[in-house]
């Protein structure tokens, strides 16, 4: 199986990356992912220098997804990043985005104080003077995890076994999304076991520039789900973000034992449904309902090379109308538009997206990707659903 | 079972025109790519033909044709594929809303950012160089800050050749940038795409236009498909715009790339980007499925019939080891040279061919892969484009023609 490589020079410098970054389109302080990504890595050899430029890398990986040659430009920005925080102080800003799991589980004890604490005038401007924005679409904490919700549900049981990772987003501030996972499955006669003990992927933290504290997630995580898999169970994600994070970018970033026999078995669930049916087992007992949806692919599934599975699962639904919106970057990047200083950006990035949506006149956009779905909502003013959310519906469970 | 009825291998020049041409025909297409390719930075110019060996100029196009040997993909398809592919082309261009110019009767002189002309032959609009030789009074404009590109360049260069004996001036047009990074020509079209740009590059024009000016810029006109930065520029300015040839990044392949995407999505070809194609599942000479090889594992895709169009060495499509040269995918068989020291003539400027440049897989009339015998080696593949031997298309001026004839053909063979 071919790897991705971290030799600088297999750029040729052909900048398709520039042409096709949405952040050196709507900031002209970034130098581009060629500069910072592959042309700055020889520099970096020689000299601790650090090219201030390197900020505005979001991670979005449209320069991986449009690099003839296979160079993780994105992943080259992020080892930058971290050895530059290495000597250099970083803000709490940073840290608080970072770690979003911590953060959640403090919020989660008293979650509605939280919500209340996070949305009012005094909080937001305390916030705004750490360099979050009062402006950003800040997540709203649930009111039960994911975890204590999924323990009260009697699942059928079943033969068939799989792991469900929901990650950080769906477990603290959208379950809903989870249980329509668990629902789903059980639809097609799976049992699924939620791994409580495992913990953040990491991605907020590598686009921190936390890397040690990311590999030992890692670590954590890769141990936790090996042992599933050696049982056989595959592993399922909701989020795309912690797929890429849990599949792709733990090869590229970190040597890890077990790495290789986790990220083989790790699915999307539209993946893993579009599976089932292909081998004839996915149940196709759709009740027909309405709905006219846009489809928006996060750039972190697009990036994968699995094509745009739930787009292909929902088309397959009967009554369900879905247009592929194709309409570039969202801008959110994880936390990237959180930032006070990189909100505009990310508004600017996403506003083709939020002009498409609008003139579609749909009343609901469809995305895998949670921080897309808030920054969609935020940005183009509609309502967002997980893909899987729409599958439950068909199923009317 | 999902299937497709074909997938093509390669989201370029080629791997686009077969896909659009096989979904023009009802079929069902995935199109599986692996980075953007060299079309969305390119010069988005068909060249067809413009040398033969030796570095004769053709007439036409149409003319060098028939003076081909049997071994260029050109000849393999015949003249009469040539024709069609560029009627099926320009006809999208139509209508998509971006209007190519240009025939196989006709070689297309374009103005290069060095001053010289380069032969072409189905262009946009906004490259004819028509205007030009109708003015007397041509500004060469370039960009504050803007990399490699010079207007003194061009305008010593036309002026020395037959024809272009012009009133020249030059002027260089500031688009105010901030910020640290160079300028791009993308930059400037992503500013031209604005109506504050339009009026700040109008203000600075104005006083260079006389009735009947001709306009030599670099290619930054909009950097969508379409000419409405032109026409809006024009109107304000009356004057006509020409937009010369550059090194990449050039805006006019950005544009043709998002054009034909455009038309291949509305065609429901189903796009999946970063899908790095490495091997087939084969039943016999038949392939039945196209594997990828992604960082996390290997997953297969079936399918009727695989358009390879993955490119040459430069694209990755075919492979030069030490002891041995293959295609990348199905390990077909590719004709170069036993010696490696036959590969290259040390003679540069001679207007020889290169060997290695005519490096590609043989195939036969309907462009599937063959054998030394002739005999074919997989019964529904075929390939396109830059995969394809026989021909040297930077001594010819035949890059993106091969693509899009070689394109066409095998979207109409599968």
């Amino acid at each position: 199986m071919k790897k991705h490589h971290y030799n600088p020079d297999s750029c040729t410098t052909c900048t398709a990356c520039v042409v096709h970054c949405p952040v050196t389109q709507a900031v002209r302080e970034f130098r581009g992912p060629k500069l910072a990504g592959p042309a700055g890595e020889r520099f970096r050899l020689a000299t601790d220098d650090y090219d201030a430029a390197l900020e505005y890398c979001s991670n979005c990986k449209n320069c991986d997804i449009s690099c003839p040659s296979r160079v993780p430009v994105s992943t080259l920005n992020m080892k930058a990043r971290a050895n530059y925080y290495k000597t250099h102080k970083q803000p709490f800003r940073d840290w608080m985005l970072s770690h979003s799991e911590q953060m959640a589980k403090m919020a989660s004890l008293t979650p509605g104080l939280a919500n209340m604490g996070m949305n009012n005038f005094l909080s937001k401007a305390v916030l705004k003077k750490l360099g979050i924005s009062d402006k950003a679409p800040l997540p709203a904490y649930a009111s039960q995890s994911f975890y204590k919700q999924f323990r009260k549900i009697k699942q059928q049981p079943q033969a068939n076994k799989v792991v469900f990772y929901p990650g950080c987003f769906i477990n603290y501030n959208q379950p809903e999304v989870g249980l329509d996972v668990v629902a789903v499955l059980q639809a097609n006669q799976f049992e699924v076991i939620v791994p409580e003990e495992a913990v953040c992927c990491g991605s907020p933290l590598v686009v921190n520039g936390y890397l040690e504290e990311a590999e030992a997630n890692a670590r954590t995580n890769v141990g936790i789900l090996a042992k599933y898999i050696e049982q056989g169970y595959p592993i399922i994600t909701a989020c795309t973000s912690c797929g890429l994070m849990l599949k792709q970018e733990y090869q590229e970033l970190f040597e890890l034992e077990d790495l290789d026999k986790v990220s083989s078995r790790i699915y999307d669930i539209s993946e893993f449904l579009l599976e089932l049916y292909d081998e004839g087992q996915l149940n196709t007992n759709f009740r027909k309902q309405t709905g006219n949806y846009l489809y928006h692919a996060p750039c972190h599934l697009r990036v994968q090379g699995i094509g745009k599975p739930s787009l292909e699962l929902v088309r397959m639904l009967p009554g369900v109308e879905v247009t592929d919106a194709d309409a570039g970057c969202c801008g959110i990047s994880g936390n990237y538009g959180f930032k006070d200083d990189k909100y505009d950006i990310a508004m600017a990035v996403g506003s083709n997206l939020f002009e498409t949506i609008k003139a579609s006149g749909v009343t609901t956009v469809l995305s895998d990707c949670g921080t897309c779905r808030l920054q969609i909502s935020h940005g183009a003013g509609v309502k967002t659903a997980h893909p899987i959310s729409i599958v439950r519906a068909a199923y009317g469970k | 079972m999902r299937t497709s009825d074909v997938i093509v291998i390669g989201g370029g020049l080629a791997g686009l025109t077969a896909a659009i041409t096989a979904a023009g025909r009802g079929k069902k297409v995935t199109l599986m790519t692996s980075g953007a390719g060299t079309l969305a930075i390119g010069g988005g110019t068909i060249d067809i033909l413009g040398y033969l060996e030796g570095s004769t100029p053709v007439k036409t196009p149409r003319s060098g044709l028939d003076n081909l040997p049997p071994e260029h993909p050109y000849s393999k398809v015949g003249a009469l594929a040539v024709g069609e592919a560029v009627d099926f082309f320009l006809n999208i261009c139509r209508e998509e809303g971006f209007a190519y110019t240009g025939g196989l009767d006709r070689l297309q002189w374009l103005p290069t950012a060095i001053g010289t002309l380069k032969p072409s032959c189905l262009i946009p609009q906004t490259m004819d160089m028509a205007p030009v030789l109708a003015a007397s009074h041509v500004v060469v404009a370039g960009f504050t800050r803007l990399k490699d590109y010079f207007p003194e360049l061009i305008v010593k260069g036309l002026s020395k050749i037959a024809g272009y004996q012009k009133n020249y001036e030059q002027v260089m047009i500031d688009p105010g940038f901030t910020g640290g990074r160079d300028v791009t020509t993308l930059d400037i079209a992503r500013w031209l795409d604005t109506i504050q740009g339009q009026q700040a590059c109008r203000e600075q024009l104005t006083k260079y236009i006389k009735p009947g000016t001709a306009v030599i810029i670099p290619p930054v006109l909009g950097s969508k498909p379409g000419y409405a930065v032109r026409d809006t520029l024009e109107g304000m300015l009356n004057c006509k715009f020409v937009e010369s040839v550059i090194l990449p990044t050039a805006i006019t392949g950005l544009r043709l790339r998002a054009m034909l995407l455009n038309r291949a999505k509305k065609l429901g070809v189903t796009i999946m980007e970063q899908a790095h194609a490495a091997w087939a599942v084969q039943d016999g000479e038949r392939v039945t499925a196209v594997v990828t090889s992604n960082i996390d594992r290997e997953r297969s895709y079936n399918t009727e019939a695989v358009i390879l169009a993955t490119g040459g060495f430069f694209g990755g499509g075919i492979v030069a080891e030490p002891d041995n040269v293959r295609e990348a995918v199905f390990n077909l068989p590719v004709a170069a040279p036993v010696d490696r020291e036959d590969w290259g003539t040390l003679k540069l400027f001679t207007g020889s061919a290169q060997p290695f440049a005519k490096i590609g897989i043989t195939v036969d009339s309907s462009l599937r892969p063959v054998d030394r015998d002739g005999r074919v080696l997989l019964t529904n593949v075929y390939v396109a484009g830059r995969n394809l031997g026989g021909y040297d298309y930077c001594l010819e001026k035949s890059g993106n023609g091969v693509a899009l004839v070689s394109g066409y053909k095998a979207g109409l063979s599968c």
